[in-house]
């Protein structure tokens, strides 16, 4: 009874209504899939030059660029079907990037749309703001 | 230097970071410039793992429903602008104040690490109209004790602002700075220690990646170096977590002590130009 109790309590919004939509669950797999995705990326890169070449190491690094422009380079190698082991390592960095960001901007959606929050949206968006100003317009 | 001195090197300071609490940073840092790496390249390199292994444990607490998320969105709001203008400033600034600084931060985490005690949570009695406005209050189910714990928080007017430093900090080091955080938390805004360290956890990703977006533009992340550094650090801090290793035992304690202590003279003396 008392460990029914508790599981019900755990599981009760913490901040008034929600309309029974779980937000804490959509922010942690969101993080959780972003940390994953990035770290097999990385490794499948690493691997993969390590297989080819013998050591792991990629010794290379990247003229200063914001997210956009290192995204959309990434984005060429990939659909000129250059895959290499550092396209790789590049993607795991972008998406590890990305992670935060598609977070802040779920948390906008969310304050907006579902809990209808005027205050916390502004909060939010203030915040993805100055994050895009600084990944993408830099 | 070498993939697999890096690697190595990675997980050991990401199993420190996780067993002190103090984050990977603060050991990764010290120990990669000893090994000759430019001081600017290493805070690059360890803001970005710190995004990795702070997303990677927040996920675990916020579904656990512990972490506010409103106490972390109103504070982040604060934290990037620092986290922005601490990395600009690190980005022209010549390396010896860098160490310097780092010195300091290494020395001010020993006095904290030094004077720690496991004091009770006091719940704020009377809460004011702007941390009312904000909503700062919640409320999380204990396992340890299973009950439902409700907690209002406090001086926002206050928190806010100071978190603006912990997020200069962060970007200036390339560090968490979550101990910084956490003590902003806990003493100026009254939550409940386990609130306090989870929200600051999801803080610190956000700030990172605003100090990460800067040393991307200044060309200092290195993605050969990085890798492993990432992957390193995630692994050392996940073993940690799974072993449950906690600065429980005196004898641990004290080896951080010596360790944090050595390396912060080091970085000072190193930032004066003594060595």
């Amino acid at each position: 009874m008392i460990a029914l109790e508790g599981t019900t309590a755990r599981h009760e919004p913490s901040g008034g209504k929600r309309g029974g939509f779980d937000m804490e669950g959509l922010v942690g797999y969101i993080l959780l899939i972003g940390v994953l995705l990035s770290m097999t990326l990385i490794a499948a890169g690493v691997i993969w030059h390590w297989l080819s070449t013998g050591r792991p190491g990629i010794a290379y690094s990247i003229s200063g660029m914001n997210l956009f422009d290192f995204i959309l380079a990434v984005t060429r190698q990939i659909f000129s079907g250059a895959f290499r082991p550092r396209l790789f390592v590049n993607l795991g960095i972008a998406v590890l990037m990305l992670t935060p960001y598609v977070r802040v901007f779920a948390s906008v959606l969310y304050f907006a749309f579902v809990e209808r929050n005027l205050k916390y949206t502004l909060f939010t968006s203030f915040v993805f703001s100055v994050l895009s100003y600084s990944l993408f317009l830099r | 230097m070498s993939f697999e001195l890096l690697f190595f090197i990675s997980i050991a300071a990401g199993f420190v970071g996780a067993m002190s609490g103090m984050g990977g940073g603060v050991v990764l840092i010290p120990v990669l410039t000893l090994l000759g790496m430019d001081i600017k390249h290493a805070i690059a390199i360890s803001i970005v793992s710190v995004i990795a292994t702070s997303s990677g444990s927040a996920s675990a607490y916020v579904r656990d429903h512990i972490t506010n998320l409103k106490v972390g969105m109103f504070l982040e709001m604060f934290t990037i602008v620092g986290a922005l203008v601490g990395a600009a400033i690190t980005v022209v600034s010549a390396q010896g104040p860098l160490f310097f600084i780092f010195g300091l931060v290494l020395l001010g985490a020993w006095t904290a690490l030094f004077l720690q005690r496991h004091h009770g949570w006091t719940p704020v009695a009377h809460q004011d109209k702007f941390s009312k406005w904000l909503q700062l209050e919640g409320k999380y189910y204990d396992q340890a004790t299973g009950q439902t714990v409700e907690y209002r928080g406090a001086r926002a007017y206050f928190g806010g602002p100071l978190m603006f430093g912990a997020g200069f900090i962060a970007g200036l080091l390339g560090i968490g700075a979550g101990a910084l955080k956490v003590l902003i938390h806990d003493l100026v805004m009254g939550l409940p220690p386990k609130v306090s360290t989870t929200t600051s956890n999801l803080i610190i990703g956000v700030t990172a990646l605003a100090g990460a977006s800067v040393y991307l533009a200044a060309g200092l992340i290195d993605p050969g170096l990085a890798a492993p550094v990432i992957l390193g650090i995630l692994i050392g801090a996940f073993i940690a977590t799974r072993l449950l290793v906690r600065l429980t035992n005196q004898k641990v304690r004290l080896f951080f002590l010596v360790v944090l202590a050595i390396l912060g003279v080091e970085m000072i003396l190193r930032g004066l130009g003594v060595i």
